[in-house]
């Protein structure tokens, strides 16, 4: 019982991941800051926000629908904790772990795009409106070149079990580079699964005002912006497991620092495309995901397939 | 609670978000404020981004003089704003009506509408003066805290 309530409210549970995504923001702004070249912000920024979005008012359109209002942020934040749970950080087990966790890791994943459609549709908002069929049209460019993505390496490591494929690749120490194709597309779906430039299409602030999050205000907002921070540590640990598994450590302080090695290099590299791109439009972005990002990772199925068929027999 | 309401008046001045919002200014105004979001000034050491929506905006920072025309939508965003909020008026005009004082179109400065916490008077105000009216507005709000 003790341990349970450790494991959701401390570690890996909320705080651990409130710190972790808080660092990650910061690390991200910095990041961008720099390459823009100018100071940026002071390493409690992301702290400062967080805390002053609590002490807000909160404002409820008179036009929105309470409930769905009130009750999106919170399941947010609460399924990219709970995806947490079943990811392999610096050993090759998860916390928890059963077969066919990799799926369920995604559909969690899944769940805070829907709660951003869910929240500005009830907003009744004409531009939180236009931002969620944004956001439920870009979940179906880039989706598909995700999973596909993840499950290459599944195929390879005959398991869909995410600390099975962990321990799969740190048996085989080299097996990871077969799969960069597959890095390489699961990065550009995570970018769209995070929102973030060149696919911010939902949140475009300078044509559609916030998206989703045009009329959230105080608290809720801050939930939200919580829960963007904590997928992205889930998200760069998930590919982090799958495509990078290697020092693997035994020792937990070692393999810590090796693991918020990965995580912040996929993070730094999420910061870069953000500086380098600029923001595409809807029809552009689905047609790169259709036309180029899925048939990579079809690709990266099919070669998996073929070693698995004749050299790694 | 006193230290939680010391906590979130730290985070209040370290993260104020603004807005902006032409009233009926020339543009002059505008093209400073945007010349002072801009990297060379990087007001992100601040912790100030401009946000798009009142809902997520701290500071209304208002250029112009208001005009009759614009008075209800101004009030409007300024309603829309959660609390605690704060007001900047940005220029000569916003200060005081400027030049369009007395028009039969214009009512005069912002504060003929809305309550305003800082002038930033300046025709147009440099983004330095702007910058400066900023730190200015939130070190009085920090003194008057203590």
């Amino acid at each position: 019982m003790i341990a349970a309530l450790f494991n959701i409210l401390i570690f890996p549970g909320f705080l651990f991941l409130s710190i972790l995504g808080l660092v990650a923001e910061f690390v991200d702004r910095k990041l961008y800051a720099r390459l823009q070249n100018r100071v940026g912000p002071p390493f409690f920024q992301p702290l400062a926000d967080f805390l002053k979005l609590l002490g807000k008012e909160e404002v409820v359109p008179e036009e929105a629908d309470m409930r769905m209002f009130n009750l999106s942020p919170v399941f947010a934040l609460a399924a990219t904790v709970v995806a947490y749970l079943y990811i392999p950080l610096w050993g090759t087990k998860a916390l928890f772990y059963f077969d066919g966790d990799l799926i369920v890791v995604l559909y969690l994943l899944m769940i805070p795009t829907l709660t951003f459609f869910l929240g500005g549709w009830y907003s009744r908002s004409l531009f939180s409106t236009i931002g969620a069929v944004r956001s439920i049209t870009q979940l179906f460019a880039y989706e598909i070149p995700l999973f596909i993505s993840l499950l290459a390496p599944a195929i390879l490591a005959n398991s869909w079990s995410l600390s099975a494929i962990t321990a799969y690749y740190a048996a085989h120490p080299w097996f990871w580079l077969f799969n960069l194709l597959g890095f390489g597309v699961a990065l550009i779906a995570l970018l769209g699964k995070l929102e973030r430039v060149p696919f911010d299409i939902p949140e475009a602030e300078t044509e559609i005002v916030a998206g989703s999050f045009t009329e959230y205000s105080g608290r809720l907002l801050a939930y939200f912006r919580m829960a963007i921070d904590i997928e992205v540590i889930v998200g760069a640990s998930l590919l982090a497991a799958v495509f990078l598994p290697f020092f693997l450590m035994a020792n937990p302080v070692l393999g810590f620092l090796f693991y918020l090695i990965k995580i912040f290099l996929i993070i730094a590299l999420l910061a870069l495309a953000r500086t380098v791109f600029a923001r595409l439009r809807i029809d552009q972005m689905i047609e790169f995901c259709w036309k180029y990002v899925a048939p990579v990772a079809f690709l990266q199925v099919l070669i998996n397939l073929i070693l698995k068929g004749s050299i790694l027999r | 609670m006193k230290v939680i309401d010391k906590v979130i008046n730290w985070a209040r001045l370290k993260s104020p978000w603004i807005l902006h919002f032409n009233t009926g200014a020339c543009n002059a105004c505008d093209i400073e404020i945007i010349a002072a979001l801009t990297p060379r000034f990087d007001i992100e050491r601040f912790g100030i981004q401009l946000k798009a929506t009142p809902r997520h905006a701290d500071v209304l920072v208002c250029s112009g003089p208001v005009t009759r025309q614009i008075r209800d939508r101004l009030i409007r965003i300024y309603e829309q704003m959660p609390q605690p909020k704060f007001v900047i008026a940005v220029g000569t005009c916003a200060t005081s009506g400027g030049v369009f004082d007395g028009c039969y179109n214009v009512l005069g400065g912002i504060d003929q509408a809305i309550p305003v916490n800082a002038y930033i008077p300046g025709c147009p105000a440099s983004p330095q003066a702007i910058i400066d009216g900023v730190v200015k507005l939130l070190q009085s709000l920090e003194d008057s805290m203590k």
